[in-house]
Order: structure tokens, then C-alpha cells, then sequence
């Protein structure tokens, strides 16, 4: 998955931790640029991702989840200045693609509260739909 | 079906397009128009052997040949697929072969009464 | 000499077992992450199994089609951005004859999902082209085959038979031999389409197996009961 070019960039990165984000010129992914500010970027996406939650029914275990895993990684975010470390406590690629994700995940949250998915099921499959063989 | 009640087929199924009878038959009055101008460029592109007026025959022929439909949605795919071949026409995407194909010339007609059948020489 | 490390290979491949190993901590994961979309997405997901060969799948209302991609390519969890392929299943019998398959590949988490949901001839089923793009040509290619309408999708249009062509072919009802043949009319100079007319001998086809089909599914044999007009007879 994790492309060569930000190693590259982490071994020459580690010599000096604030000259990371500098020295990284390219993600290796085509068409995604190198975020200028990834801790700000971070930082706005996730509080408008839990502001978009607050509209969400509290027992909805899609907000349950959702804002268990924002949770988690905003405090990593908090905690964590340097972007090679975060990177790797993420875990889930390249801080560019963690933005990404969370942009991802805003649309989603805005579009789950129109769909209201955690209501009950809307209708029941006929008796001999899913049976297989028949 | 259809003619049960529009109330029930809406309530029942979800529509195509057309939510009761009478906006099916728009649509499909709105698809003949569509055929009925489109035939003499038709006649004139693909160079047909044909004149207008027996291409506007032949059009009316297929819509009448599914008259008896009266179910919204029925006529919804039908009129749908009629809207395909009407593209695939305009474009140019058919050739003369399929378009000459509504005619059926060089069909020999099926024998029908029991002795036309017996010198046929077969039973379908 | 030649003929050693071949044997060799061969008794290797024939001692193994010839049952599929269990991967059980696939299918522990696969369980884990079905009953948490389920719980996520319970107004939409009817069912969610894993097959024999640790498959995903769930099984979902035609409403939910949307939704549910969205869903699965937009959560953090679940990332399922590829839409690998999208077809159909005809089953006659059923009140909803067809079956829609997408098949969704996850590259961040290196996994599989299959999403099933249901239609019949004249129910529209909401196009997936606003999530997936991949989905444009297979949607137009099920509309061919098997008929099956796809409300707002932007091109829908035949993609594999003739201009011309009636019926969908993957239907369990058409004919496996068409409704029309075409040759070269040498009289009109192009090509005609007439119908097809096969020997009585060619037009039949028996493609039933001689061995049974699904032998682990055979029905359970019905409990012995005694019969009413029995016990009647026996109180005479």
C-alpha cells in the first residue's frame, strides 16, 4: 500500500523532525499533493465530522462508532506534532490520505443524516428470497 | 392491472416514470411524434428502398402491434426501449440491415392451415 | 531423472488433504465486520452471511443500494473504493427474479465484500454511477442481458447484442438458440435476420447432469406420520 517516497522522505526526515514536512516533496499517489498543514487540516475536519454527529441520534451506532473512531485519531492529532510519527501511530497510509479519509467521512455523516439508516428495516425479503440452492 | 386503480399500483410498486395510465400514454404519444418526424431523414440517411409513407405505416404498425398494454410500467420499459431504438437510429449506429428488418422481406410466411403444414414438410 | 522430482511433487500434492482449510480468523474478522455494518446500517440489511470459502456477504433491501455503497466506500472502517464487478442472477421461481451482485474490493484493508439485492422485470433499481463510476458499463451490460432497468444512470443503452436485437439473452427464458438467424441475402444485398428454424433433433437440449447437483443440500427426509383414513381403519 505505502508507497516508496515517504520513507525516502522519513530517512532523510529523521535527522531533523521539524524539517519532515519540508523535505517531503511528493505522497508517490497521483493526484494527491502534499498537505501544507496536515495538523490544521486534521484539526477542522474532525471537529466539523463530531459537529455533524451531534445531529445523529445518541444510541445510532453508526454516531457510536464514528465518533469513537474520530475521537481516537483527533487525540493522536492533538498529541502528536510530528507528521512522520503520526503517520505511523494512524497507521491507516499517509497523513494526505488520513485527510482524505476524514474528508470522506464528513460527506458520509452529512449524507447519513438524510438516509437515517439506523431506523429499522424498511421491509422484509420474501420468504424464499435469499434461499439457495432452490 | 393497471386499470385496478392507480392508488393501488402506487402503493403497491414503484413506477418507472409514469404514476398513472394517462402520463404513460403522453409518453408514449410523445415517442410516436418523435418516429413519425424522424422517418423521412431516416428514409434519406440510410438511403431505403422505401417510401416515407410506408415508414410511417411500418411505425404505426409496432406501436399498435402493443395496444393491448395497459399496465404503466409495462408500457414505462417499452417506451423505454422504443427511445433506445429511436437513438440508435438518429445516431446512425444502425446499419440499413436493421432498420430494413422491421419489414421482414425475405421472410417466407409460416404455413398455416394442416395441408400447407403437411407439404411444408414439417411440424413447428 | 527426470522423473523423480515430478513424482515427488506429486505424492507432496496428494498427501495433503484435498478439504479446504478453515481459515478461522478470516472468518472470525469477516463475521466481526458484517455484524458491524449490519448494526451500523439496519434499516437496509436483511441478512449478512459468510459462504464456505469466506465470502462477505450482505444482503440488502433495493432501497439501500446507495446508502449502503456510500456507505462502504466512505467509512473509515470499511473503505471499499473498488467496485470490481456488478452483475445479475436470474432465478425464475422467486417473486423478485433477479438477483444484483456488486462485488467490492477494499485495497486499504486488503478485503472483499459482496452486496446482493433484488428486483424483478419492471422494478427499477437505483443506478450505483454516483458512487462507483466502474459501475457505468456493467450496469449497461445487466440492462442487456437481463433487462433489468437502472433508474439515473447516465448512459443506458445496449452494450453487447445488435442494434435491432429483441429479448435479454441471460434470461432463464429465452431460447437457447436465439429467436432469429442471419445470413447474406444475395436478392437484397445486405444481411437479413429471419426466424430460426431448427430439425426437431437440434432443438432440444437435455442438460440435466446425471449426478445429483447439490448433495449437501438434499432435504431433509419427511418425519413418518400416520395417516388419518389409517387410524379410521384401524378403530373399524
Amino acid at each position: 500500500m505505502r508507497s516508496p517516497a515517504p520513507s525516502a522522505a522519513s530517512s532523510k526526515g529523521a535527522a531533523s523532525a521539524a524539517m519532515a514536512g519540508a523535505l517531503r516533496k511528493t505522497t508517490g499517489l497521483v493526484g494527491l499533493a502534499v498537505a501544507e498543514n496536515p495538523h490544521e487540516r486534521l484539526r477542522i475536519l474532525y471537529t466539523k465530522i463530531l459537529g455533524v454527529l451531534e445531529n445523529i441520534p445518541k444510541d445510532a451506532a453508526y454516531r457510536k462508532y464514528t465518533e469513537q473512531i474520530v475521537n481516537e485519531r483527533f487525540d493522536l492529532v492533538k498529541k502528536e506534532s510530528d507528521v512522520q510519527k503520526l503517520q505511523d501511530k494512524l497507521n491507516c497510509g499517509q497523513i494526505e490520505e488520513v485527510i482524505v479519509q476524514a474528508e470522506n467521512e464528513l460527506s458520509l455523516a452529512r449524507k447519513m443524516i438524510q438516509w437515517k439508516p439506523w431506523e429499522p428495516l424498511v421491509e422484509e425479503p420474501p420468504s424464499n428470497q435469499w434461499r439457495w440452492p432452490i | 392491472m393497471a386499470v385496478a386503480g392507480k392508488g393501488v399500483v402506487s402503493a403497491a410498486v414503484k413506477p418507472i416514470f409514469s404514476r398513472d395510465l394517462g402520463e404513460a400514454k403522453r409518453r408514449v404519444r410523445e415517442l410516436y411524434r418523435a418516429w413519425y418526424r424522424e422517418v423521412p431523414n431516416t428514409v434519406h440517411l440510410y438511403q431505403l428502398d422505401i417510401t416515407v409513407k410506408q415508414g410511417r405505416n411500418k411505425v404505426r404498425e409496432m406501436f399498435m402491434k402493443n395496444a393491448h398494454v395497459t399496465d404503466p410500467r409495462v408500457i414505462d420499459m417499452l417506451v423505454i426501449k422504443g427511445k433506445m431504438e429511436l437513438q440508435e437510429t438518429i445516431h446512425v449506429w444502425k446499419q440499413r440491415t436493421h432498420v430494413m428488418r422491421y419489414f421482414h422481406e425475405t421472410e417466407t410466411p409460416q404455413p398455416k392451415d394442416f395441408l400447407s403444414k403437411f407439404y411444408a414438410g414439417h411440424n413447428p | 531423472l527426470f522423473v523423480f522430482p515430478v513424482i515427488i511433487l506429486e505424492t507432496f500434492f496428494f498427501s495433503l488433504a484435498t478439504v479446504r482449510p478453515k481459515n478461522e480468523v478470516e472468518q472470525k474478522q469477516l463475521c466481526a465486520f458484517g455484524e458491524y455494518v449490519a448494526e451500523i446500517l439496519p434499516k437496509y440489511i436483511q441478512q449478512v452471511q459468510v459462504t464456505c470459502f469466506n465470502e462477505l456477504e450482505l444482503l440488502i433491501h433495493p432501497d439501500g443500494i446507495i446508502p449502503v455503497l456510500t456507505f462502504l466506500r466512505d467509512h473509515t472502517n470499511a473503505q471499499f473504493k473498488s467496485l470490481a464487478d456488478l452483475t445479475a442472477v436470474d432465478v425464475p421461481s422467486r417473486q423478485f427474479r433477479f438477483e444484483i451482485v456488486y462485488n467490492l474490493l477494499s485495497l486499504r484493508f486488503n478485503s472483499r465484500i459482496r452486496v446482493k439485492t433484488y428486483t424483478d422485470e419492471l422494478t427499477p433499481v437505483d443506478s450505483a454511477v454516483p458512487v462507483h463510476k466502474a459501475a457505468n458499463w456493467y450496469e449497461r451490460e445487466v440492462w442487456d442481458m437481463y433487462g433489468v432497468f437502472f433508474a439515473n444512470h447516465p448512459d443506458l443503452r445496449r452494450i453487447l447484442t445488435d442494434y435491432g436485437f429483441e429479448g435479454h439473452p441471460f434470461r432463464k427464458d429465452f431460447p437457447l438458440s436465439g429467436y432469429v438467424e442471419v445470413r447474406y441475402d444475395d436478392e437484397v444485398k445486405r444481411v437479413v435476420a429471419e426466424p430460426v428454424e431448427l430439425a426437431q433433433e437440434f432443438r432440444k437440449f437435455d442438460l440435466n447432469s446425471p449426478w445429483e447437483a447439490f448433495p449437501a443440500y438434499r432435504p431433509a427426509p419427511e418425519p413418518l406420520k400416520i395417516e388419518a383414513g389409517a387410524k379410521k381403519e384401524d378403530a373399524k
